[in-house]
């Protein structure tokens, strides 16, 4: 067992051993609750990016978009007082548009994902800063059956579970399927790894970039419904940083940055490390303005690593 | 007379200000073997790439036994039984050797799930190690190993028994055995003369005119897009075809000859 993904593992079990020793309020009921909480809004993203990367693209604008969302919903429910399921669909389908730009600009103009993703980075916070003139939305207190949906919660026994975690599990259930089990992930892979060989077979590239390209837009929209719903407030400038966060995640847990290779299990690893990392060190008592140094550091050695692992595995 | 199985009339493409092909003409017939020479940028693999859909030609006709057919994509061409072995390249190095011989006709359970639906993977792996077998690559390969870790031959062979079990009518390779040892390359030689007792028709493509007498029927050759010359293996000669292919004075070279 030397795949990426079991010694991400193996170092995700280290990092969780050395907080809870060192610090006894790691493992509280209130600290993993905390975590848990906070892990499936970018676990979210992670699925879908896991899914671009393997077929060879990323999206830089899923932190924008995990902010404009659910500034376009709270702004329809409240300043328009449209009911909050209509504004909800506005909300899918303006992320749909989203991904269906990235998607056909990157595959039929044939213009790089990192260009076109982070143009249209710039334009959807832009787009969210200007819609609300730069302010956070005034908070939306009307539980209902969506907030429930997505941000409702169980107590079990000192433990508190969010809905946000059983769909980040079923998300990561049915991503583990497509990619390894299903025909498309098959062509996923494929066209990472050789698009001209996978085209040369009949499979449809373009169409799969595409429609894997609305499903991450799709995804960030969720996961900043879900973030917006559970502290029932929706901010403009939520979610700065998150893409590259996401693909930290991603390719921390072993799927290649180059396309071909993708492992859901790993970037459900790699979520659950940067979560611990980020939780961690506050525990521990580093100091605020140090947090990245960590996260970079340990990152960086994630992916030596990797690199180091598989030249091992290329000579044997 | 043997029945036609593939007439190409008066192909043009051309990328830009660059005529890659000029009114090329071709027939195929079942069972031969055709050898399509010319030297480096000649237009070979562009006319290739036309028929087995890789990009829509500009102009010109093709027929496939007598229907005039219209083949805007590579899967209309493998539907069609045009099977393509590309000079460049034809496998997916991060995926096993079952996944690749199968992409884009992988057997599946729940068949009405569509690209969500779940590979056979018992039968991808069954049909993969007869094929294995079948095509008689000595060294005995896994299923489900990573094609990256194969060598030049050993993927040349995948490509070409993915090939075989989907019995195309037509089998088109580009220049087969390039990179390829010895061993592989009589490997390869040896399944196009199975192809054609099979009854398949194959069009190959080579710089090696020692191969083409070894296993083609006819010559075709090409030069700056266009088809120059035409002639069965029988009535030609080593010398013959080269001159052709350089464009080298003909009579100068007979002279010579005498
Ligand atoms: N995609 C493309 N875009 C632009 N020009 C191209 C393209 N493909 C081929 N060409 C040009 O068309 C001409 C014919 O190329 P082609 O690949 O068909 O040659 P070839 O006969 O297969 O040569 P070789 O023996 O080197 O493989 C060349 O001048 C080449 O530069
Ligand atoms: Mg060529």
């Amino acid at each position: 067992m030397r795949s990426p993904q079991f010694s991400s593992f193996v170092i995700l079990v280290v990092l969780l051993a050395v907080f809870a020793v060192a610090d006894g309020n790691f493992l509280s009921p209130l600290n993993i609750s905390n975590m848990m909480a906070f892990l499936p809004e970018l676990g979210i993203i992670a699925l879908g990016m896991t899914l671009l990367l393997t077929a060879g693209e990323f999206d830089l604008s899923v932190g924008a978009v995990f902010a404009l969302a659910p500034v376009v919903v709270m702004l329809l429910a409240q300043n328009a007082g449209v009911d909050i399921g209509v504004a909800l669909l506005v909300g899918l389908l303006l992320c749909i548009a989203i991904g269906a730009i990235n998607g056909v600009i990157v595959t039929k103009i044939g213009i790089s994902s990192f260009l076109v993703t982070l143009s249209m980075l710039l334009i959807v916070r832009g787009a969210a800063l200007y819609i609300t003139q730069g302010f956070p939305l005034k908070s939306w207190d009307q539980p209902g059956f969506f907030v429930t949906l997505l941000a409702g919660s169980v107590n079990i026994g000192s433990f508190r579970f969010y809905t946000s975690l059983w769909w980040f599990i079923a998300l990561s259930l049915l991503a583990v399927y497509v990619l390894r089990y299903a025909k498309l992930g098959n062509w996923i892979s494929a066209i990472g790894s050789n698009r001209n060989a996978a085209v040369a077979r009949g499979v449809p590239a373009d169409a799969v970039k595409i429609w894997l390209f609305i499903a991450t837009s799709v995804l960030a929209g969720l996961a900043g419904m879900i973030s917006a719903f559970r502290i029932s407030a929706a901010s403009p400038v939520a979610g700065t940083g998150y893409e590259l966060e996401v693909i930290a995640m991603v390719v921390v847990g072993g799927t290649a940055l180059t396309g071909g290779r993708g492992t859901i299990l790993g970037t459900i690893v790699g979520a659950l490390m940067l979560r611990t990392i980020r939780n961690g060190i506050v525990l521990v008592g580093v100091p605020g303005l140090a947090y990245n140094i960590f996260v970079g550091v340990i990152i960086l050695a994630m992916l030596i690593l990797h690199a180091l692992l598989q030249k091992n595995a290329a000579r044997s | 007379m043997m029945q036609e199985v593939l007439r190409l009339q008066n192909l043009q493409k051309s990328f830009g200000s660059v005529r890659a092909l000029k009114n090329a003409s071709l027939t195929l017939s079942e069972g031969e073997v055709v050898a399509l020479l010319g030297d480096n940028g000649a237009g070979k693999s562009t006319l290739i790439k036309a028929i087995s859909g890789v990009f829509p030609i500009d102009r010109g006709d093709v027929y496939v036994r007598g229907e005039k057919v219209s083949i805007r994509s590579t899967r209309e061409a493998m539907d069609l039984g045009i099977e393509t072995i590309h000079q460049d390249t034809s496998l997916a190095p991060d995926l096993s050797i079952a996944r690749n011989l199968f992409l884009g006709r992988e057997p599946v359970n729940l068949k009405w799930l569509g690209v969500f639906a779940p590979l056979d993977l018992a039968k991808l792996r069954d049909a993969a190690s007869t094929l294995l077998k079948r095509v008689g690559i000595s060294k005995k390969l896994d299923a489900d190993a990573l094609v990256s870790t194969l060598s030049g031959g050993e993927r040349q062979s995948i490509a070409i028994s993915r090939a075989m079990q989907f019995a195309a009518k037509v089998i088109i390779l580009d220049e087969p055995t390039n990179n390829l040892g010895v061993e592989e390359t009589h490997g390869v030689l040896r399944f196009v003369k199975e192809m054609r007792e099979a009854g398949h028709s194959v069009l190959l493509i080579t710089h090696n005119i020692h191969h083409v007498f070894e296993v083609a029927d006819r010559i075709v050759v090409m030069r700056r897009g266009e088809i120059v010359a035409e002639q069965t293996v029988a009535d030609t000669d080593l010398l013959t075809v080269e001159s052709l292919i350089t464009g080298a004075d003909m009579s100068a070279l007979m002279k010579r000859a005498q």
